[in-house]
């Protein structure tokens, strides 16, 4: 066992755990963060277990939880703040950019920071940028309007001008 | 699936630490995880069992890319997205780029490492074809305080196979000096997007003055023997101009060549189809980039 | 979405799903989430054999290890659990029905049977312990291949069969051999005078739809209340007997959950599995919850491959272009059939009954034959069974259109059934619709003749281009007079309306949807029949402690049987409110003087007598005085919904493709859909189902494939060897409409969804082979490749 220090969501939690623990597991079975899915064997290719680590999308199932140690993560429970959902989380609904929702925490993870490097992208942009997200219900079509509307609104946003 | 048990992590600072780490189990008991991309997949499906894992997380002395004279280093742990997005990496580097702005997705590239990569040595990877046909060299530092220098084509002996012995460690990739007019491309053909390489190729052309070709480096990924050069074709391009029949005839020698397989990604004769069309694009592009540099 | 809030038309309104808030924020509660005190971990060992005998199983030193609870093997669980097939997960269509159970015993029969059973207190550790069962096994010959399963001297799967020729109909001519024969000869005159004939062996690969989450249960057991299961699961009333009937627990001691959030169903989450059973009875032995959760790799292995078919199609049409007579001689691999409810063989069969599709016929002869062979079972996947037979109609008839020099689209306008309803040369009846109307919406948002020119330009420079289409039939919903023989379960949807004193509305459903929406569609019906906000209305399904008996989330059941039965509840209560309304207003008034709307029920003969909907609502329930004669307080109604016959609904599909006719590359560049879905409740929803079916239908065409080497093994059990498309693989997808109202349904509405990827890869091939027309290349398989393109070139060009 080990014990790591690892910020999630903004709180700091201190934990022993052993040392094989998937970082996914972790979220999921100690800090109780089921919001994180798990989709794959060992392949890490489905992207339903992505978060931020340091701000940056990742695969929680390839990582080990000791791994985190002294990092900062952010899962999809933590990216609406007290003021509601974010852009992104509103455009997939109003979007139906979304049906089961057992792929949509590791797309909402994985194109919060895509939109935050690439404000204003093509719809073939963000075709390529979902390519770690394996959705089977949604034929990717609402999915790809709601990034594109969420990036409007978010630039609209940055700009001040009202949607 | 979950990793076997592991008995202790250790997250070193140095690189001397990291080498010193390894020293006390057994060879193969502990292993280095770069990005773990790849290497996570080994140790939760139990292809490998490691007892200790030694993070290298730490060694903020392998991450990131420098020029130093005509030469340029590309520390171990660099990202495949800081190569992706590095400008600089135009010319005779460029394939670096092309390879790693299409290996796996976002999340693998923000995570999964040059230097995990070549060290890991899979079949169908793109970086070690890459680093073989701009031919790199690796540094490696030793447990006992040694160091030594690889050449690429000497580093990669086989599929997961590599001349980094189990003590040493992947300090970065270098070149001492950059070609002049040269210019390198890479690409891969996968069922689906940006997926692991059936077939991925890599040129890289050095120009004379009359812009014809001085020398060329090819290398083949996604082959069973693992990447591999391709003599035949450097040989037929050497003094071309790069015009659309000597890059086809050089592209035909190649797959006359070299051995493909079949599996349920391609058969043998497709793979040898995809040498022949992904290379002469990546040939072109290489001419190109060769006469823009 | 703020001018639909005001509205009160609430059917066909773009409403953002009730669904969404809690899934966008990772507050959804699937299987894997549920967390019981005790709680213990199950892992299953699998077969490493497609065909061996089991000589021996070690346990002992699994059984040793700290944190290991139990351990089962096959022949241990076999003296407490019955044996399939059991009554309740059994067609009643006359098959060789293999005898086996939770863990395979004796023998197993494909690579990735459950052999034993591991439970441990952590799930790592139950990793840990199945790595040291120790199974001995011998092996046996295999059997991969359908034809050569059916033939002489093949090894048998099922050894007391003594066949592997598991199912085996005829399903044109009538029910008598002498009939079905007489047919037959009408069929061969019909071939003799043909002007054209195009026979052709068409083959579809082994694929289906995986979901997003892999199954999972996790079951709980207390002495007096027994069994209460959550599966991951379409069809939890149809588990709970089947639970029932094997474990021999009465009825009433068993209860199933399918929880409200499921990743994804597509049909694999309809059948019953023995895995669910071996839990059920871990959790039963030790007294304590027990869960598992399948693996990817596991799911890959087991379930979500189905479309293995073979299918020999004739076709013969007259010179003018009408089509005569068609003959299929379908050979479907099955697999080992080891699947309750389906038993493999139910897909080609439903397959087969499709195959005559929106086309008229003079006659057909149709014969199906499913062999038993050392792979997975098939398990059924959205475009049950036709997804195969769908592909090699399409085709077939883009060959009789090449044959006589007649553009494609053409060809199938002057066959489409004109006028409905019909019933088709297999015996199935399509109710209502227009299919020429949908047809004909298709083709004025093609402009066809402004693509035949822009393609022939594109020759002119080297570049092919090509358009395709394909249609589809599809059920809306399964009626009982076809599941009860397919099935044994019944057809009708079944849904209670439970009105609250505070106005609010309740509804319970027994299937179990996996993301399609249930809770906003139903809330919005209710909301516009009672003239309140679906935010008013609360949707609860899949529970079989809490909702009327309902056979599943299958069959695109939703929008037929299942919505029309609410409507049906919400019309008896609507009765009720406005009889004591009507005495309470001293009014002599019935349901149809009375409009419910914004919140109120107003009396249409003078629009000043209205009263909120909440108000009495709360008089009836609360407030049970001064009743009309023979009245009863409080508001609650189960109604049963089911149409005199089976429904349908209709599509039509159009790709435009480029080929490079070097590679063999090829990329979709438009996709346009044209759909006869009934009134649209939702339009977004709709709009995603054939977004994620034709999708769907494309990864299962151009990506995916289950793949066994000689031995039997399989190759494809994880996500880098069976390919998804990605968002970057796939085309946008243009949905348009031309809707005809079900007059079947209260509501006009069409079950939708179920069927939809079938005229995909007839639609993808179709156009690659227009595309390719100067090289007279036809596509007789999938899936389709640009290596088999490319080899389909290389032989063209000699």
């Amino acid at each position: 066992m080990k014990t790591i220090t690892v910020t999630v969501n903004g709180t700091d939690y201190e934990e022993s755990v052993p040392e094989r623990m998937l970082l996914v597991d972790f979220l999921r079975e100690k800090l109780a963060l089921t919001g994180t899915h798990v989709g794959c064997t060992y392949e890490g290719v489905c992207g339903a277990c992505t978060v931020h680590l340091d701000g940056e999308a990742v695969k929680s199932c390839l990582m080990l939880a000791v791994q985190a140690d002294g990092h900062a993560v952010t899962t999809v429970e933590g990216l609406a703040g007290a003021d509601g959902l974010t852009p992104l989380q509103r455009a997939f609904s109003n979007h139906h950019g979304l049906q089961c929702g057992f792929c949509t925490p590791g797309i909402l993870m994985n194109m919060s920071d895509f939109l935050a490097r690439h404000p204003d992208p093509s719809d073939e942009e963000i075709r390529e940028g979902l390519v770690g997200n394996l959705c089977r219900c949604t034929g990717y079509v609402h999915i790809v309007r709601a990034v594109r509307e969420a990036a409007r609104e978010m630039r609209e946003g940055a700009s001040g001008v009202s949607a | 699936m979950f990793p076997s048990p592991i008995e202790d992590y250790l997250r070193p600072s140095t690189v001397a630490e990291a080498l010193a780490a390894l020293e006390r189990y057994e060879e193969g008991e502990a292993v280095f995880l770069a990005g773990g991309q790849s290497a996570m997949q080994a140790i939760k499906s139990r292809m490998l069992r490691p007892r200790c894992i030694v993070d290298l997380q730490d060694l903020g002395e392998l991450r990131g890319i420098t020029r130093a004279g005509e030469g340029l280093r590309i520390g171990a742990l660099t990202r495949y997205v800081e190569i992706a997005n590095d400008p600089s990496l135009d010319g005779a580097l460029a394939a670096l780029r092309d390879a790693a702005s299409h290996v796996g997705d976002r999340q693998v590239r923000n995570r999964g490492t040059i230097g995990g990569s070549v060290c890991w040595n899979y079949v169908a990877s793109c970086m070690p074809a890459v680093v073989l046909a701009l031919g790199g060299t690796l540094a490696l530092a030793g447990a006992d305080g040694s160091s030594r220098e690889v050449a690429a084509d000497d580093f990669f002996l086989g599929p997961l196979e590599t001349a980094r012995r189990e003590d040493e460690i992947l300090l970065d990739v270098r070149w001492s000096r950059l070609a002049a007019q040269s210019g390198s491309a890479y690409r891969k053909w996968g069922l689906v997007r940006d997926a692991l390489p059936v077939v991925g190729v890599c040129v890289l052309v050095t120009l004379n003055g009359d812009g014809n070709c001085a020398a060329a480096r090819v290398a083949l990924s996604g082959l069973a023997g693992g990447c591999q050069r391709a003599p035949a074709g450097e040989a037929a391009l050497t003094g071309t101009a790069g015009d659309a029949a000597s890059i086809a005839a050089a592209m035909d020698a190649i797959a006359d060549s070299v051995e493909t397989h079949s599996d349920q990604s391609a058969d043998a004769d497709y793979r040898r189809q995809l040498i022949r069309s992904l290379g002469a694009a990546v040939t072109r592009t290489a001419f190109e980039r060769a006469r823009a540099a | 979405m703020s001018s639909v809030e005001n509205s009160a038309d609430w059917l066909g309104a773009r409403l953002a799903r009730k669904e969404d808030l809690r899934l966008v924020t990772g507050q959804g509660r699937y299987l894997a989430d549920i967390v019981l005190p005790g709680m213990l971990h199950a892992v299953f060992v699998r077969s490493e054999y497609a065909h061996a005998r089991i000589t021996g199983i070690d346990t002992s030193e699994a059984r040793a290890m700290a944190g290991v609870v139990a351990v089962y093997t096959g022949e241990e669980m076999k003296a407490h659990v019955k044996s399939m097939p059991q009554p309740v997960v059994t067609p009643n269509l006359p098959a060789r029905y293999p005898t086996f159970w939770p863990l395979a015993v004796d023998k197993v029969k494909f690579h990735g049977e459950p052999v034993a059973l591991v439970i441990a207190r952590d799930k790592y550790v139950a990793v840990d312990a199945a790595e040291c069962v120790y199974v001995d096994y011998e092996e046996l010959p295999v059997v991969l291949d359908p034809e050569q399963a059916l033939g002489e001297g093949s090894p048998l799967v099922h050894e007391e069969d003594g066949s592997n020729e598991i199912f085996a109909m005829t399903l044109t001519g009538g029910e008598t051999p002498e009939e079905q024969a007489a047919n037959a000869a009408a069929v061969e005159e019909i071939f003799q005078r043909a002007d054209v004939v195009v026979s052709q062996r068409f083959r579809c690969h082994r694929t289906g739809i995986t979901p997003m989450e892999p199954r999972g249960v996790l079951c709980d057991w207390n002495d007096s209340d027994g069994l209460t299961a959550w599966i991951t699961t379409q069809r939890p009333h149809i588990d709970r007997l089947a639970l029932s009937d094997l474990l021999d627990i009465p009825a009433e001691q068993v209860r199933v959950v399918a929880p409200r959030d499921q990743g994804g169903g597509f049909g694999v989450k309809a059948p019953f599995y023995r895995e669910n059973l071996a839990i059920a009875h871990a959790a039963r032995t030790l007294k304590r919850p027990v869960r598992w959760v399948e693996s990817r790799y596991e799911s890959l292995m087991n379930v979500g491959q189905e479309r293995d078919q073979i299918n020999d199609l004739e076709i013969a049409a007259s010179k003018e272009g009408k089509l005569l007579a068609l003959r299929n001689r379908g050979v479907a691999d099955n697999g080992v059939g080891t699947t309750g409810v389906y038993w493999g063989f139910v897909m080609p069969f439903l397959g087969a009954v499709e195959l005559p599709n929106a086309y008229t016929w003079e006659r057909g002869d149709v014969q199906l034959r499913v062999a038993t062979t050392n792979k997975a079972p098939l398990t059924p996947s959205r475009a049950f069974g036709h997804f195969p037979t769908r592909f090699a109609l399409e085709r077939g008839i883009d060959m009789i259109a090449h044959r006589l020099g007649m553009e494609p689209a053409e060809l199938r306008r002057r066959n489409l059934v004109p006028t409905l309803p019909y019933t088709s040369v297999t015996g199935e009846y399509y109710d209502s619709g227009d299919f020429v109307k949908v047809w004909d919406n298709l083709m004025e948002r093609v402009d066809l003749p402004a693509f035949r020119a822009e393609q022939a330009q594109a020759r002119a420079e080297g570049r092919y281009l090509g358009i395709g289409f394909g249609c589809g039939v599809e059920l809306s919903g399964v009626a009982s007079e076809l599941l009860v023989p397919m099935e044994n379960q019944p057809g009708y949807g079944a849904a209670s309306v439970r009105l609250d004193p505070r106005g609010k509305v309740l509804v319970f459903g027994g299937d179990a949807p996996g993301g399609q929406g249930h809770e906003t569609t139903t809330a919005q019906v209710v909301a516009a029949l009672f003239g309140i906000r679906p935010s008013d209305v609360v949707v609860t399904t899949g529970d079989t402690g809490t909702t009327p008996f309902g056979s599943g989330s299958i069959g695109a059941r939703a929008g037929s049987y299942f919505v029309s039965a609410v409507a049906k509840a919400c019309a008896e209560l609507k009765d009720k409110i406005t009889r004591i309304l009507a005495h309470d207003l001293q009014l002599e008034a019935s349901v149809q003087h009375f409009e419910f709307v914004n919140g109120e029920i107003v009396y249409l003969g003078d629009d000043s007598k209205r009263k909120p909907f909440t108000e009495v609502v709360e008089r009836i329930i609360m407030f049970p005085i001064n009743l009309p004669e023979g009245e009863v307080g409080g508001l609650e109604h189960t109604a049963f919904f089911e149409a005199a016959k089976p429904m349908i609904c209709f599509n039509a599909d159009c790709c435009i493709v480029e080929v490079d006719a070097d590679s063999g590359n090829f990329s979709i560049r438009r996709w346009v859909t044209s759909e006869d879905v009934g009134t649209l409740i939702n339009p977004n929803i709709v709009d995603g189902q054939m977004h994620g079916a034709i999708v769907q239908g494309l990864s299962n065409a151009m990506f995916e494939e289950f793949v066994y080497d000689e031995q039997g093994q399989q190759m494809s059990a994880d996500f880098e060897h069976y390919k998804l498309a990605t968002a970057a693989d796939v085309p946008d997808i243009e949905v348009t409409y031309a809707p005809t109202p079900c007059p079947h349904t209260p509501l006009g509405t069409r079950g939708i969804g179920e069927g939809r990827p079938s005229s995909v890869p007839g639609a993808l091939t179709n156009a690659v082979c227009d595309a390719l027309s100067p090289f007279g290349i036809e596509i007789t398989e999938l899936p389709l490749r640009p290596g088999t393109l490319w080899k389909l070139l290389r032989e063209a060009r000699g």
